[in-house]
């Protein structure tokens, strides 16, 4: 019985101290804990020690600023934090973690209330659902500033009226084309008997589609096509709205008031030419509503494509043993009716309001725009600044950069609606209004009433 | 039960009650309260009180119809070949005995692949343009080109494909339960069915399914509720698509909190979907585990 009595004693014991510890305030177990978030216990920054006074930090001029970025943001501004770390003193620790994450982990720290970051880059789509919790930039947009960035980038850096985020790069589709199949004669002559006009790289809707069709073919003579004219990506919205405004719609799905002008003609008529490049012509390979980006560029880099309209970057990406390296050709995006348009691609750099540095935060996003030039040296290669741009668009491997301005210049390039919605808008009306449309089963005046029906419903 | 060993019972049971309390019902609870308000991820203090609308919004959406139905589809795709594969496979591993030793170890590799890289492999598996599934049925003349299935942008058959992942996972699971199972049932019972003239197919309905009925309902019961909120590998196989003919609860129930940032909405949704998941298992539970108990 004694036994039993001091074994029940001794567990007793054990639970309580067990549950002391597991109570115990977090303060205390902080201090021996490791941590894998980033290290921000460093010295505080400069410009907030003096104002918190001796008793927080030595008197530390130096910080650490944590940027919170997607691969490309990290390779495109690590040659910026270099000569920042080198001109200041501070140390910018990047957070790289992948695309979708960059929302996820900014928005579960902003609802948390704290945020170990001090810059986020993110994605333009994102602009309006954090501006909210953005720290206002206006001082940083001079004039100087707004004319050196390209239109739609300035547009979309500011949300109700407020600056909130500095561009960082852009970025849109362009055309993609194999150089040998256009500047072979034997073809180009076959097409100036079948179309009646010379073989070119495409620069409208017509041309497009002609040489599409044309380029579709078997060409090892085994009954099946193995060479198709371009590719219809299902799998994403943005080429199609894309297409939109080549159409001349004044803008994509919204207006600019907020109407919603999904079923206008200009959405009806690039939705048929979209969907016709598949269910009337056959230019592109098969179950399109499986392309997405990486399918498509896939396909181009094994040669299957003759044309692709994608992503200004994916220039300097296309792998050595790339059937295509060497035979690239780059032009700007194809015209519709209403002229050359594009959805631009920029991302930005926000400083969160739940930042811990943020003077050195907004200090870091003017350096970063003064030098941004400095990306372009980065495998991904693009910057925001037009003179940045321009100081680049005659060097040997950066040839996509002339078709890149011209189609960022283009008047009907225009950046998303900057509505808060917006991604449940693409993922819950767009992406699945594209893949309806290419079932080739519904009119595309149907699928867009419904868009508008479910969009309305959104708002 | 003696005093002194009353409270040592109770002191052992507190760390789990205080687990349960801490990890589940408060959590729980949380749930419910933030599912009756209006609130944005990005705004919690800006809550406002909507009571049960955010319920209302959800019964009466087409959409959640759709979820719930697609949600049902999967499970039963996946629960019902993980049943009958796993039960063919635990009756030829029971047949052949000891002999089975090697069989079952190899049998059970899938179960310690994370789904997320299941559906990964899976992807690449089913992918049209590319993928080796396509090839090879190509090769075999079974298809003409490699486009002539499209596993994954089909919506007629895309549930299907979703699938294949967590049955690949998980059936040898199901097996193995089952395996445990049949090798509970006293040889004698089956000894005595055979003496008596019983054929193989009367010994197994009439004895091994009836004593195997706990095991089956524990399977069912862990399987269903595991496969109703498969999330991983559907988000990286399709992330819901074509047309959101893939999207199951859970993966809305994402979209809706973190995407979307709907914080009110996606706890409504929750919590219906937990109400709903219980409501299965007790009937699963009384109608298969203890039928004696629905006849009274």
């Amino acid at each position: 019985m004694l036994i039993k009595q001091k074994i029940q004693v001794l567990l007793s014991v054990f639970l309580i101290a067990a549950l002391l510890v597991a109570c115990a305030p977090r303060a205390a177990t902080e201090s021996a804990a490791p941590t894998t978030a980033p290290d921000t216990s460093g010295a505080p920054p400069a410009t907030e020690s003096a104002v918190e006074g001796p008793t927080e930090a030595p008197a530390a001029e130096t910080a650490t600023l944590n940027i919170l970025v997607e691969g490309g943001g990290h390779s495109l501004q690590q040659a910026i934090a270099d000569k920042f770390e080198a001109e200041t003193g501070n140390t910018v620790n990047f957070i790289e973690v992948p695309y979708q994450d960059v929302h996820d982990k900014l928005l579960a720290e902003i609802a948390a209330g704290g945020s170990s970051y001090d810059v986020a880059t993110i994605d333009v789509i994102w602009i309006p659902e954090f501006a909210a919790a953005a720290e206002p930039l206006d001082d940083l947009f001079t004039d100087e500033v707004k004319n050196d960035l390209f239109p739609a980038l300035v547009n979309d850096a500011q949300f109700e009226g407020r600056f909130v985020g500095m561009p960082t790069w852009a970025n849109a589709e362009i055309l993609f084309y194999q150089k040998s199949l256009f500047e072979d004669p034997d073809e180009q002559a076959a097409f100036k008997e079948e179309y009646g006009y010379d073989l070119k790289v495409p620069t409208n809707w017509q041309e497009f589609t002609d040489a599409a069709v044309f380029f579709t073919r078997d060409t090892d003579g085994d009954g099946n096509i193995d060479l198709y004219g371009t590719d219809v990506k299902g799998g994403v919205e943005t080429e199609w709205l894309a297409t939109v405004l080549q159409a001349g719609s004044p803008g994509v799905a919204l207006d600019a008031d907020g109407n919603v002008i999904i079923d206008n003609q200009a959405h009806v008529d690039a939705l048929k030419f979209y969907t016709d490049l598949h269910c009337t012509y056959n230019v592109s390979p098969p179950n399109v509503n499986e392309l997405d980006w990486n399918a498509s560029q896939q396909l181009f880099f094994e040669g299957k494509l003759a044309m692709m309209r994608f992503w200004a970057h994916n220039y300097r990406f296309i792998p050595d043993d790339s059937v295509v390296k060497g035979n690239t050709g780059v032009a700007p995006m194809i015209a519709g009716p209403g002229g050359v348009g594009a959805i631009p691609g920029p991302w930005y750099n926000i400083i969160p309001s739940t930042a811990q540095n943020k003077e050195l935060a907004k200090q870091f996003i003017q350096f970063a725009y003064e030098n941004n030039a400095l990306g372009l040296d980065a495998p991904l290669g693009l910057a925001a600044r037009i003179s940045a741009y321009d100081s680049y668009a005659n060097k040997e491997g950066f040839e996509h950069f002339n078709p890149l301005i011209d189609t960022l210049n283009a008047p009907q390039t225009i950046g998303r609606p900057l509505v808060t919605t917006w991604n449940e808008i693409t993922n819950d009306v767009l992406i699945p209004l594209v893949q309806q449309a290419l079932t080739c089963q519904v009119p595309a005046e149907e699928v867009l009433a419904d868009a508008k029906a479910q969009i309305e419903a959104l708002k | 039960m003696e005093r002194s060993s009353r409270t040592f019972v109770i002191l052992l049971t507190i760390p789990a009650a205080l687990f349960f309390l801490v990890f589940f019902t408060y959590p729980v609870l949380l749930l419910v309260y933030n599912s009756l308000f209006d609130v944005s991820l990005l705004a919690l203090q800006n809550r406002k009180f909507v009571g049960l609308e955010n319920y209302a919004d959800i019964l009466t959406s087409a959409q959640t119809i759709k979820l719930f139905s697609q949600t049902l589809q999967f499970t039963a795709i996946t629960l019902g070949s993980e049943f009958i594969l796993g039960f063919i496979a635990a009756l030829t591993f029971n047949a052949i005995g000891r002999k089975s030793e090697v069989l079952r170890t190899m049998f059970l590799f899938p179960l310690m692949v994370a789904p997320i890289v299941a559906g990964l492999l899976w992807r690449f598996m089913l992918i049209d343009n590319f993928g080796i599934l396509n090839h090879i049925l190509t090769g075999l003349g079974l298809i003409q080109r490699t486009a002539d299935i499209a596993w994954l942008s089909n919506p007629k058959i895309v549930l299907l494909s979703v699938a294949l992942p967590d049955i690949w996972l998980t059936t040898c699971f199901v097996t193995l339960i089952l395996y445990t199972g049949l090798q509970n049932i006293p040889g004698e019972i089956m000894e005595a069915a055979r003496i008596d003239g019983a054929n193989a197919l009367q010994t197994f309905w009439s004895i091994t399914v009836p004593l195997l009925r706990p095991v089956i309902a524990a399977v069912i019961i862990l399987r269903g509720i595991d496969a109703a909120r498969t999330f991983d590998s559907i988000w990286i196989m399709t992330g819901g698509g074509p047309m959101g003919r893939s999207e199951v609860l859970s993966l809305r129930i994402y979209l809706t909190m973190i995407r979307f940032g709907r914080f009110g909405d996606a706890s409504a949704l929750a919590t219906v979907f937990l109400v709903v998941l219980l409501i299965l298992c007790l009937i699963a539970f009384y109608t298969i585990w203890k039928p004696d108990i629905s006849k009274r």
